[in-house]
């Protein structure tokens, strides 16, 4: 919350201008009731000078709607500043997060911080702040008009008031922890409809829908149940502070009275005191929630400077010197890597180098490392220092943007945008012209494809792209890392769905393009890898083999096998066995 | 389940339009029939809702007697007695005669006591009308919300590709949170209505010139309330749609995140996420600027008709037509005839939000898009046999998009079949077609004979397991995603299933094997991982007729094989179809079919399709090219 503080002073004039406005403003509503008391009095007395009361209080509403108009808007506006200065920095600060970062964090709890604590830290700014000051002010204001009146009176309501403050403050404890379990509930719930509506297809296939309602119902009942807890206590609140309220009118309609009757008060000190006690009431019964707009808006704005103090696992932080572009060699030495949390090495003392113009295929089994590798490479993990070079240049050391402007990665995992073929092609620079997309759809063997669509390049693929067929998809992705020639490709197993007569163009075509730049390309087919000029072969995080394909094959060793049992139809699984190393070894 | 279609939304085969899901509903001006219809869902909740109703009722009258207590029974009988001036009492001189007389207290202490008497029974009431207003409409909505997401639950495939899930999503959440905002703002403004009118009466019946001249500013205020709501309606809008564009802005980045870094188009993205910002700053400014002045603005029309009150009041007095107490009385209900305009002001953005809210949700709920389930549904056999036949079997996803031009071929009982083919040539689509995920004319598929068509999808499903081409993986622990939460499946079976396709060495080594917990679409595990996680997930149901998508396009030859001998073991003398473009995958298999364009090109065994030299061999050749070099 002390973090929200900055803007404040930042912009001190508005906001104490804004406050010392809506401070005046009480001072001209409490007068209003003076002026109620004196034109009672005076009918009382049967005299008709009314002119002076009423027109007092018109000048007095009139004052205090001007304050208010300028003054809340100052501070509103402060509000708003903040919402607006907070989204840009969220949304700033979450794109430099990395991979770890979103691990922990689901989508859908971003999205919550985004939305509804945003919006209460800016109700806290803009009201909150606001409120508090002139509640207080507003109870001292009352008490002191009703002071002036009759002290003794005056007294007597004070008793009530702790009572009163003590038991709003009680519940609207209760009120907070409450709805911070509907808070809860409506997270569960919307984590629950989008876990489920996002595998739908899954769900459906499996039958599991009758089953995926009775989840839901579980959740949902749970939610409407904690929503009805805190309604109950919202409705005791609600009843119960009016009737303790009630304590004070009561003494002022038992007392006051018989005071009238003893002629030591006037019929007008009476009537004006029922004003008084609403401006001193309110304040003392908002308290509660106040405390409670303020507890959330703290627990907002923690949660919010939780995220914004994340420090990006990717520090940009370059050294002088770097290059404007890169050639394309890249050396690993010694890496060795850890997902935060893993009881393993996902990779461990990798060591390779390809120059510039090389093709490096890596092979190994599920889970061996070999995209943790790749993204390495591209830096969307963090390696250790020195562990990989970029023509020489320790890889942490360039600049973010050179890296990933000069290594183009086709991640193994098919995404693309719900838009249209072109804006997902041209994904990196939309300024591309119709030429250059359709040289990269060529490039990627997906002319045949687009030209099949009835709105060709236009045509709008599915959430994730689920209109296309597996192979399309993947070529798709594969045209959106082509478009960008960059000297250095990494392409993660993204041939996978796609049938080896067109995968053969591809390879060919990219041979042909990508003559100068650097490939390094995942496959689990050796029929993809073989002509690469090195290939390494990852098992547990480690190489256990590399050299061409020649070398390889003339190692006998687990690339031998694995080429024949690709190559042979009949059962060579033996020999593979033979060939795996254990896992933790 | 499904309520009559409204009008507009399409019902059976007839194209759809499903970008009205994507477009932002304006809201039309009041519209009655949302309520009607929502009656449907509080139906069972009448009861308490009407008790509410009661309640509120009798509270507004006991509200509005409190004040008369005060003004007319203590400041005119006891206080300032006028003589002569008989202005109604309303019986409450008389109930507090009563009172004192029944507990021998004197005038003044037994008015305080009637005071106090109408004071706990408001609040009592009061809190009873909250209670039961509020479990009604929780309630009901919540029974809405059952509704429509088990509606959602079964809309097919062809929906689901063409709407955006993350606004479907919203009409299930935040939708419905609208409508119970405008439900128990209805419930509010009864409570301010009510006590409006009564107090009304009362004032006429008092004083009818005094009442008349303060009613005439209330078409003061009715016109600001206007005005404001005219002004502030655009605005509101405005705000609404720059705030959805907002998050579904960061909604996308955030999916796509990866694909954004890579790409470096953070930015870019910032920039358009920027202007949308300050579009949103805009519009809450303005929005502000108007708020500012209605509410105050109301406050100070309050405060004129005080000082009217006191002018014509006192006059009055003064002439003898009314006496002070009633003077003080109608300054007392100054408030309550304010407060319905100012609620009304306060709750007529809630209206309207809900109105368009209401639009989505019964959208949603009108949308009858279904897989089209037969009437007189057909009963598959205990046992399949496991007989399938295409025959001569069209389809397209869009109409004039074919994409199958007449498939025709069989697969016997047992039979391991494999379909291979070019991408794009309609493989997947056969297999979504075989589980009833689309719909297509009778007589083109038949399942141990019986025209699959009248089977029931749901039945069909069950005996058909796809390891899908395009899996999900849930969040939540691994267990989890192999049974997907289903009791029927034992924690052994799980195991079981994971160890049939290899998983268990990986699942073991995780921090708390199968109760790890994964990440949204299990991001920390590798790709093949995940895929081996949507395989188990299928053998764990156990279904007689088993169809593998591309099921081990991501895993290792190794792995593979492990995975192909254990399933030779577990579905000996079941049908499957496997579906791969690694023909190593497909050798076991004992048919092959070929696929191009959406046609069958050619289909025999291993051997003959490559004595034959057609597609099949063009294809086998080019994998195994340099194994003959
Ligand atoms: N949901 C869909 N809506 C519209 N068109 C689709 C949809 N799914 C697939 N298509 C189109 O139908 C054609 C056949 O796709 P299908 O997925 O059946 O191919 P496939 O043979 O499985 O290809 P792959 O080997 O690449 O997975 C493709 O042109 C594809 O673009
Ligand atoms: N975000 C993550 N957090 C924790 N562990 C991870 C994460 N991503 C991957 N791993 C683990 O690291 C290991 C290596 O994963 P990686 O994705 O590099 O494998 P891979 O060789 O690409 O496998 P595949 O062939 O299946 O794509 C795996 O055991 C995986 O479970
Ligand atoms: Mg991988």
């Amino acid at each position: 919350m002390r973090r929200l503080l900055p803007y404040l002073t930042r912009h001190w004039l508005p906001f104490w201008g804004g406050i010392s406005g809506l401070l005046l403003a009480r001072l001209f509503e409490a007068f209003i009731p003076l002026l109620l008391k004196d034109g009672i009095d005076s009918i009382a007395a049967g005299s008709p000078a009314l002119a002076l009361p009423v027109l007092g209080i018109a000048a007095c509403a009139v004052a205090r709607f001007l304050t208010i108009v300028v003054s809340r808007r100052r501070i509103r506006y402060l509000g708003i500043h903040v919402a607006y200065d907070l989204r840009r920095r969220l949304y700033d600060h979450l794109q430099r997060q990395g991979p770890g970062f979103f691990t922990r964090h689901a989508t859908g709890d971003l999205m919550a911080r985004a939305i509804n604590d945003i919006q209460l830290v800016r109700q806290l700014v803009g009201q909150g702040t606001r409120t508090v000051m002139v509640l207080g002010f507003s109870a001292l204001v009352g008490l002191a008009f009703m002071f002036q009146l009759s002290p003794s009176l005056t007294l007597l309501l004070l008793p009530p008031l702790p009572l009163i403050g003590f038991s709003a403050y009680l519940l609207a404890r209760r009120i907070y922890a409450q709805s911070v379990a509907v808070q809860e509930g409506f997270s569960e719930l919307s984590e629950r409809t989008q876990e489920n509506l996002n595998g739908i297809r899954t769900v459906q296939a499996q039958g599991q829908e009758a089953q995926e309602v009775l989840r839901f119902a579980r959740v949902n009942d749970g939610y409407a149940d904690r929503y009805l807890e805190l309604m109950r206590t919202n409705a005791l609140l609600s009843s119960l502070m009016p009737a303790l309220g009630a304590l004070c009118t009561l003494a002022v309609l038992g007392f006051g009275a018989s005071r009238v009757l003893s002629g030591e008060l006037s019929v007008g000190t009476f009537t004006a005191f029922f004003w008084y006690i609403g401006m001193v009431l309110w304040p003392v019964r908002e308290a509660g929630n106040m405390v409670n707009l303020f507890q959330r808006g703290a627990a907002a704005a923690t949660r919010l400077f939780e995220v914004l103090d994340t420090e990006p696992e990717i520090a940009d932080q370059p050294l002088p010197g770097a290059p404007e572009k890169l050639g394309g060699a890249i050396q690993v030495e010694g890496l060795t890597y850890r997902y935060p949390g893993a009881e393993r090495d996902a990779l461990h003392a990798v060591a390779f180098s390809v120059e510039p113009g090389e093709t490096l295929a890596l092979v190994g089994p599920v889970g061996s490392g070999k995209s943790t590798l790749l993204r390495l490479l591209v830096r969307l993990l963090e390696p250790p220092p020195g562990a990989v070079r970029l023509d020489g240049y320790d890889i942490r050391e360039l600049p973010l943007d050179l890296v990933r402007r000069n290594v183009a990665a086709v991640p193994q995992d098919p995404f693309l945008f719900a838009e249209s073929l072109r804006e997902n092609v041209a994904y990196e620079d939309p300024r591309r012209d119709e030429r250059q997309v359709w040289r990269a759809v060529d490039d990627a063997d997906l002319r045949g494809s687009v030209e099949s669509f009835p709105d060709r390049l236009e045509t709008v693929v599915g959430e994730r792209g689920v209109t296309l067929s597996g192979g399309q998809k993947q070529r798709a992705t594969l045209a959106r890392g082509l478009i960008r020639g960059a000297p250095v490709l990494l392409l993660d197993d993204c041939l996978s769905s796609v049938d080896t007569e067109t995968e053969k163009h591809i390879l060919d075509r990219l041979r042909e393009l990508r003559g100068k730049a650097t490939t390094v390309i995942v496959s689990h087919r050796v029929s993809t890898v073989r002509r690469a000029d090195q290939i390494l072969v990852l098992q547990h995080g480690r190489v256990t083999e590399s050299g061409s394909h020649a070398e390889l094959m003339a190692k006998n060793g687990f690339y031998a096998a694995l080429e024949r049992a690709q190559r042979r139809r009949g059962h060579l699984l033996h020999e593979l066995e033979a060939a795996s190393i254990e896992g933790h070894a | 389940m499904s309520a009559p279609p409204a009008t507009g939304a399409p019902t059976t085969d007839a194209p759809r339009d499903h970008s009205v899901f994507d477009s932002d509903l304006a809201g039309k001006s009041l519209d009655l029939r949302l309520l009607l219809r929502l009656l449907r869902w509080a139906g069972p909740h009448l009861r308490p809702a009407l008790g509410s109703a009661v309640a509120v009722l009798a509270a507004s009258v006991l509200a509005v007697l409190g004040p008369v207590v005060i003004s007319r029974v203590v400041i005119d009988g006891i206080l300032y007695p006028t003589p002569g001036a008989a202005a109604p009492l309303f019986g409450m001189d008389r109930v507090a005669a009563a009172l004192g007389s029944a507990t021998g207290l004197g005038p003044l202490a037994s008015a305080c006591l009637l005071y106090a008497t109408l004071v706990v029974g408001w609040s009592g009431l009061m809190y009873v009308h909250r209670l039961l207003l509020a479990a009604a409409v929780l309630r009901s909505l919540r029974d809405l919300r059952a509704d429509l997401f088990a509606h959602l639950e079964h809309r097919p495939s062809s929906f689901w590709d063409r709407v955006a899930v993350g606004r479907v999503m919203t009409r299930v959440t935040n939708d419905i949170e609208v409508l119970f905002q405008l439900l128990s703002g209805l419930g509010v403004l009864l409570g301010e209505f009510v006590p409006f009118f009564v107090a009304l009466g009362i004032m006429l019946a008092i004083s009818p010139t005094l009442t008349a001249t303060l009613l005439l500013a209330l078409p003061v205020a009715a016109l600001a309330t206007w005005l404001f709501r005219r002004a502030t309606r655009y605005v509101y809008r405005a705000i609404r749609n720059s705030v959805s564009a907002l998050n579904q802005n960061l909604q996308e980045n955030l999916t796509g995140i990866q694909v954004v870094q890579l790409h470096r188009r953070e930015r870019r993205n910032l920039e358009r996420y920027s202007e949308i910002n300050q579009d949103n700053r805009k519009h809450e400014t303005h929005a502000v600027r108007l708020e500012t002045l209605y509410g105050p603005f109301l406050d100070t029309l309050v405060s004129g008709a005080l000082g009217a009150v006191l002018w014509f009041g006192g006059r009055a007095t003064l002439e003898g037509a009314i006496t002070l107490g009633s003077v003080v009385l109608f300054a007392q209900y100054l408030d309550m005839l304010f407060r319905p305009i100012v609620v009304l002001g306060e709750q007529y953005n809630v209206l309207y939000r809900a109105m368009a809210s209401g639009e989505r949700i019964f959208q949603a709920l009108d949308w009858d898009e279904a897989v089209r389930e037969p009437e007189h549904p057909a009963a598959l056999p205990e046992r399949l046999a496991g007989r399938v036949e295409f025959r001569d079997l069209h389809f397209g996803y869009a109409p004039g998009q074919e994409v199958l031009h007449g498939v025709s071929f069989g697969i016997g009982p047992g039979e391991r079949l494999a379909i291979v083919g070019p991408t794009g040539s309609g493989k997947t689509t056969l297999i979504r077609l075989l589980g009833r995920f689309y719909d297509f004319a009778p007589g083109q598929i038949f399942l141990d004979g019986i025209d699959l068509s009248q089977v029931r999808s749901t039945d069909v499903r069950k005996r058909v397991g796809v390891v899908l081409q395009d899996f999900h993986i849930f969040s939540g622990s691994v267990a989890d995603n192999i049974s997907l939460g289903d009791p029927g499946i034992s924690r052994e079976r799980i195991e079981e299933a994971g160890a049939l396709v290899h998983a268990d060495p990986f699942i073991r080594a995780l921090p708390q094997g199968y109760d790890t917990l994964l990440s949204e679409r299990g991001q920390n595990l590798s790709h093949g991982q995940r895929q081996l996680l949507a395989f188990a997930r299928v053998l764990a149901a156990d279904p007689e007729i088993l169809i593998l998508d591309e099921a081990t396009a991501s895993i290792d030859t190794r792995t593979e094989l492990l995975i192909q001998d254990a399933l030779h073991r577990v579905t000996e003398g079941r049908t499957s179809i496997i579906i791969a473009h690694r023909l190593q995958t497909i050798r076991e298999c004992d048919r092959i079919v070929v696929l191009q364009d959406g046609e069958v090109r050619e289909s025999g065994t291993h051997d003959e399709l490559l004595a034959r030299g057609g597609l099949y061999h063009t294809l086998h050749e080019l994998q195994f090219e340099d194994a003959v070099a």
